[in-house]
């Protein structure tokens, strides 16, 4: 009988990886404030400066600007660096190092450099962190050609996405959301990769598609166990990567159901959903559509501090079991 | 009662028509199914038939008078019937106003249809996919109720209706040489080709296309004179097989999975030897053209019967069980009977075919040394073709012979035929 899978946090899946890349690969480094000795705003880096020294676990000041600018520098010259913001909101700063520099010098340079920079990126509401550490702003970056964008849902796949990412030749943004560093999930040992370009089926179902990315992943998976009580079986695709868009799975998936529903935390207008719906719009799957495709996203406002508002402000699995249970009813 | 003659909608994009000649005057006496007026359109004139038997009167639009589609040109009235223009065009405007829903071929005062075959108020209340399945099974949209939010049709109103009588989108109208076609599933992969047999129509494979094991592309032709066909070419099977690859031709379809009923059979087993067409495999179930006997008494009793109680007996040596038939294959026979011209084509085809009650075409020698995957099906028990005719054929031919199981195996056994077509056509890759 094969032994259950051992068991990590998100986190500690994070840095298994990044310990893997450390270990195997002399060029990777890692930067970002706080990183060091303090083990990272949200103790993913931990213990790793003691296990590689300072050289390779590299505290930074506090200046997103001058750090991003440094891993950019840095990455043309040959080392591999792995930058960490303490909140994603902070990547704001760095925006002309992570847009107008690292997501174009390849072009620009007709193919001669290489910018095989990751930008890891604490996201999303839940904390308590309010309107300022808070947002999920991964549709900006998934707007940038240049640009490989990942959103890993899983322990499992935010490792094997890590790995792949800093072995990545291009400049990786990944976003982690806070609330699922806590998550636990099987992870197996060693070095594997996950494909940064693959959406994954997390359900199969036949009465509609649920497409989410990270927390929205499980709390679609939480609503549809709700509706299976219900007699309705959701399927839920788990986008993963942004840019490359996987949108062939959603496409199989909604000619199956006949009805999609787009979850996901940023602000609902211009997000990831208008994605979702518009390449099933524009495939072959709309004369399969039954209903309106329907989107969940955040509300139209900042992120707010009361617990309340907070919850309110993005879908939760209650949201997600009504929209869904109305698309396959009939009455959306 | 007088039978209003109207213009019929030839064309799909056709709102209005310009009236053609007249092949009758006033007052003459006609058969149903003559000749009786053209309709001029940009592309050619199409001629249509006489609706009912009787006396042409109240003529009431010449040659050049461009009309809206559905109205009344004149009547047929009974020998001795009276008859009063006046009263019926009122009596026509009448019945249009207490029935806005009634069929548009029928209301004189309907205003033209606009270009588009859906309407913009359909447009809004139908989902994409009802409006596909809509399409496919030559359902009206405007005629389904909606269970949807603001009465919007959603696939659950649209899939379990039959088509409506004569309601194919693609019905050919008078002079009209093409066949009418039915995408019954989409899929993956090469289409599987459904080709019915003697008396039956394409809507006769929706059954057994529910049971096929994965979603393949299953298209169907109505034959010449059958369904929503019209009976054109001379009857003989080499028309049937050039009507039907033209219709193939028309849809795309160079390369397929054969699968033909009875006479439909043996059109497939015909249509896998022309050069140029690429049959992947060949299922023939129940096959005509293996050997000379038929039972006439059947064809000739079928063809005569006029209501449900004369056709019954006969439907009734189909199966084995009659109940496997489902009601839809005596609705179908019954509704041809309703309609002009159907059943007086396929009395003319069978005269054709099968002269002094015998199969006068054969595909035996066609089937002597197959190179595409071949199966037939047929029933032990089989009263309308004796199933010995299979026998003798070339080794690599599979022979699936149901014990208890009549000439329709197709219904009769479903699920076993439905897994021997995936089958077939997986052998045929």
């Amino acid at each position: 009988m094969p032994q259950a899978m051992r068991e990590l946090t998100f986190a500690e899946a994070i840095r298994e990886a990044l310990a893997i890349a450390l270990e195997a690969d002399e060029r990777v480094v890692l930067m970002g404030e706080d990183i060091g000795v303090y083990g990272g705003a949200f103790q993913v880096t931990g213990d790793l400066v003691e296990r590689f020294g300072e050289n390779r676990v590299i505290d930074t000041p506090i200046s997103e600007l001058a750090g991003a600018g440094v891993a950019v520098g840095a990455a043309l010259t040959g080392t591999r660096p792995v930058y960490e913001f303490q909140f994603s909101d902070f990547s704001m700063l760095a925006m002309e190092q992570i847009v107008n520099q690292a997501a174009k010098i390849r072009y620009m340079l007709g193919g001669a450099v290489h910018v095989p920079v990751v930008f890891r990126m604490p996201t999303g509401s839940g904390l308590g962190g309010a309107a300022q550490h808070s947002q999920s702003l991964e549709a900006w970056f998934a707007h940038v050609p240049g640009l490989k964008v990942i959103e890993p849902s899983t322990p499992h796949d935010v490792k094997g996405m890590l790995l792949s990412a800093i072995a990545d030749p291009d400049p990786v943004i990944v976003f982690e959301h806070k609330l699922l560093y806590k998550v636990k999930g099987p992870v197996p040992e060693g070095d594997y990769r996950v494909a940064l370009d693959k959406a994954a089926l997390r359900r199969e179902g036949r009465d509609l598609t649920i497409v989410a990315t990270g927390i929205m992943t499980h709390r679609a998976l939480e609503a549809a166990a709700i509706l299976a009580g219900e007699g309705v079986e959701a399927e839920i695709v788990d986008l993963r990567c942004l840019r490359p868009f996987d949108g062939e799975t959603i496409v199989a998936s909604v000619k199956k159901t006949t009805r999609l529903l787009a979850v996901y935390e940023g602000v609902k207008t211009l997000g990831l959903g208008a994605e979702v719906s518009a390449r099933v719009a524009e495939s072959e799957a709309i004369d399969y559509l039954d209903a309106p495709i329907l989107r969940l996203g955040g509300v139209e406002a900042p992120i707010p501090y009361s617990p309340v508002l907070e919850k309110a402000a993005v879908p939760q699995v209650e949201d997600i079991v009504a929209a869904a249970r109305s698309l396959a009813q009939g009455r959306a | 009662m007088a039978k209003e003659v109207v213009l019929p909608r030839v064309d799909m994009d056709m709102a209005t028509g310009k009236m053609g000649r007249w092949f009758v005057a006033e007052g003459e006496r006609v058969r149903e199914g003559q000749l009786l007026f053209e309709i001029a359109t940009d592309k050619a004139a199409m001629e249509v038939e006489a609706p009912a038997s009787g006396l042409l009167r109240g003529v009431r639009a010449k040659a050049g008078d461009e009309l809206p589609v559905g109205a009344v040109v004149g009547w047929i009235v009974g020998e001795d019937e009276e008859f009063d223009p006046d009263m019926q065009a009122l009596a026509g405007e009448l019945r249009a106003l207490l029935a806005p829903s009634a069929s548009r071929a029928e209301a004189p005062a309907r205003p033209a249809p606009p270009a588009s075959s859906i309407a913009p108020d359909e447009r809004g209340r139908a989902s994409p996919l009802a409006r596909r399945l809509a399409r496919e099974r030559g359902l009206d949209l405007a005629e389904i109720a909606g269970s949807g939010p603001n009465g919007r049709v959603q696939a659950r109103d649209v899939e379990f209706r039959e088509p409506p009588a004569g309601a194919e989108p693609q019905r050919a109208g008078a002079g009209e040489t093409r066949l009418n076609r039915a995408w019954l599933q989409t899929g993956e992969g090469a289409p599987l080709v459904f080709l019915h047999g003697f008396g039956a129509d394409l809507n006769g494979w929706r059954p057994l296309v529910r049971h096929l094991p994965t979603p393949r592309p299953a298209f169907a032709v109505d034959l010449p004179g059958h369904g929503g066909s019209p009976l054109v070419g001379e009857g003989s099977l080499s028309a049937l097989v050039a009507l039907t690859r033209e219709a193939l031709a028309e849809e795309g379809i160079d390369a397929a999975h054969l699968v033909g009923h009875s006479l439909g059979a043996a059109v497939a087993a015909a249509l896998a030897a022309e050069a140029g067409f690429r049959a992947l495999s060949l299922m023939l179930i129940a096959p005509a053209g293996l050997g000379p006997e038929i039972n006439w008494a059947f064809l000739a009793g079928f063809l005569r019967a006029r209501s449900a109680a004369s056709l019954t007996p006969w439907m009734r040596l189909l199966a084995v069980d009659p109940a496997s038939l489902g009601a839809g294959l005596v609705e179908t026979a019954l509704r041809q009977r309703e309609e002009g011209g159907l059943l007086e084509a396929q009395t003319r085809l069978a005269r054709a075919l099968f002269p002094d009650g015998v199969q006068a075409f054969g595909v035996r020698h066609l089937l002597a040394d197959p190179a595409i995957p071949t199966k037939i099906v047929v029933g032990a028990e089989d009263e309308i073709i004796p199933s010995r005719q299979c026998e003798g054929l070339s080794g690599r031919i599979a022979i699936h012979r149901f014990a208890g199981v009549g000439h329709m195996p197709h219904l009769e056994a479903q699920r076993e035929v439905a897994r021997l077509i995936e089958e077939l056509a997986r052998a045929g890759g």
